[in-house]
């Protein structure tokens, strides 16, 4: 099946709000006879999704299917942009790599990589995160007009959203550690890593890479990451909707983006802020050509992290791997 | 006198609002003179004496004959200055020369690079920012070090376009 048809038919599932929608109808959206929308309702049901059919009144779904799939995602979705394009795979090495070609050739702004299994996850300088089967995937692909030293913020921002994403679908209290990873009652649940292409002064592209463990149990975790990762599920006592997740986010992070584009870091700061656990607490900053020790102080207008050591000589930090003592 | 003073010097008066600089020490004479009409042209005298050769400065300056101390100077200033391309960091983070501490740098001096090649990465705040060589050419020196922390604008590579 065409995906553009199919994105018309879960749209109008999706307006009818769980209600049936005629034959007719779809035949008439659709552009296609109504035994072509019969062959496209049956792709749906091979696809995982229940769908009950009623004479003189239509189609409805009842059940979208468990796994995680474009269509999935794509219903119930209420962005504009984020997310509207979006390239599913059961297993890649790495969502970036596939971001990256995509935005080379031109994908549009807010197309969405994700991987039900990523098995060369990037972390930060290339090293692996843990990506099983249980967990979330995936890359956004911006194409910010902005200057290129605000292009950091964003991960700030990707943060912010992945934070209210959690709070919407479970009763977990997430917490910021700068710059962008999310800790759950102090343990690793989220790492973002954001990759720019850009020339000159104009930004061709910006990647921001997202993993998420979400339904991961503790023997899912090597035994070197136990004391420092965990999974939302782990944390809350049950399985989360990975789709669920996947669409807060998108819907959070185009609010924000909005806003940022026009209003700048400004408001995105004070929800860093509100959400940020590094703040006022005694750290440790390592770099690649040195520690340093002192109080987390702040973050500048720019996102820049101020350290402040014994002696009260104040550091902005640019990158650093934060430990909080 | 070595080369390096007298492009020092060179650079200096060209920056100054001086149109003439005469200067003279242990025999060694270099007279400079603005020319009005053209800005931008400078010429350059140095007079060494037989007796002044002998000295250890003058000669370890590749320069056999007073005549030739013009030439030089010259070429040496446009070459750093317009032949030479200049990488510089869009923003300020830090530079990576490898995508990981465990891999080849992405370039060193003497390799040959084309305008989408990548030549380090600039992080900040985990956003790390792939620079790219924007001209074809080959790289002469890398001008920082790596986990180095640089500023916007600041050079990081020297390339000599082809």
């Amino acid at each position: 099946m065409q995906s553009d048809l199919r994105k018309v038919l879960l749209e109008a599932f999706h307006q009818a709000n769980g209600g049936f929608v005629s034959g007719q109808n779809l035949a008439e959206i659709m552009g296609c006879s109504r035994t072509a929308v019969w062959k496209h309702i049956e792709e749906l049901r091979k696809d995982g999704y229940e769908i009950e059919a009623i004479r003189k009144k239509g189609y409805r779904i009842n059940k979208s299917p468990g796994k995680l799939s474009g269509n999935s995602i794509l219903l119930g979705l209420e962005t504009k942009m984020m997310g509207k394009h979006i390239s599913y795979h059961e297993s890649l090495p790495s969502t970036q790599k596939i971001a990256h070609k995509l935005a080379d050739s031109g994908a549009e702004e807010g197309t969405l990589v994700i991987a039900d299994e990523q098995t060369e996850g990037k972390g930060r300088l290339l090293r692996t995160w843990h990506s099983a089967k249980t967990g979330i995937w995936m890359s956004l692909v911006l194409r910010p007009k902005i200057p290129m030293h605000q292009a950091p913020q964003l991960t700030l921002l990707a943060a912010v959203a992945i934070v209210q994403a959690i709070e919407d679908t479970t009763s977990l209290l997430p917490a910021i550690k700068w710059p962008n990873d999310i800790l759950i009652n102090g343990k690793k649940v989220t790492g973002i890593l954001t990759e720019m292409q850009a020339e000159a002064d104009r930004i061709h592209s910006v990647i921001i890479g997202i993993g998420i463990n979400v339904n991961q149990g503790l023997e899912d975790f090597p035994d070197e990451i136990k004391e420092t990762a965990t999974s939302l599920s782990i944390e809350e006592g049950q399985p989360i909707s990975r789709t669920s997740i996947i669409q807060s986010f998108l819907k959070h992070f185009e609010i924000l983006y909005n806003l940022f584009l026009k209003e700048g870091f400004k408001p995105i700061k004070l929800l860093w802020e509100s959400y940020a656990v590094s703040l006022g607490k005694e750290i440790k900053a390592s770099t690649l050509t040195g520690v340093l020790y002192g109080k987390a102080i702040g973050i500048t207008e720019d996102g820049v992290l101020l350290l402040k050591d014994d002696e009260g000589e104040i550091h902005n930090i640019y990158s650093a791997d934060i430990e909080i003592s | 006198m070595k080369v390096q003073e007298i492009r020092e010097l060179i650079k200096l008066v060209d920056q100054s609002t001086l149109d003439e600089f005469e200067y003279e020490m242990n025999g060694t004479k270099i007279k400079m003179k603005k020319n009005s009409l053209q800005p931008e042209g400078i010429t350059v005298q140095q007079v060494i004496p037989k007796e002044a050769l002998r000295q250890e400065e003058v000669q370890a300056a590749p320069i056999p004959q007073p005549a030739a101390a013009e030439k030089p100077a010259e070429e040496k200033k446009t070459e750093t200055a317009e032949n030479l391309h200049k990488i510089t960091s869009p923003m300020v983070g830090t530079f990576y020369q490898s995508p990981s501490p465990e891999t080849d740098a992405y370039v060193k001096a003497g390799s040959k690079v084309s305008k989408n090649s990548v030549v380090c990465i600039v992080e900040a705040m985990k956003l790390f920012n792939e620079i790219e060589a924007e001209v074809d050419g080959e790289i002469v020196e890398i001008l920082v070090k790596d986990g180095q922390l640089v500023e916007y604008g600041q050079p990081l590579f020297l390339v000599k376009p082809e």
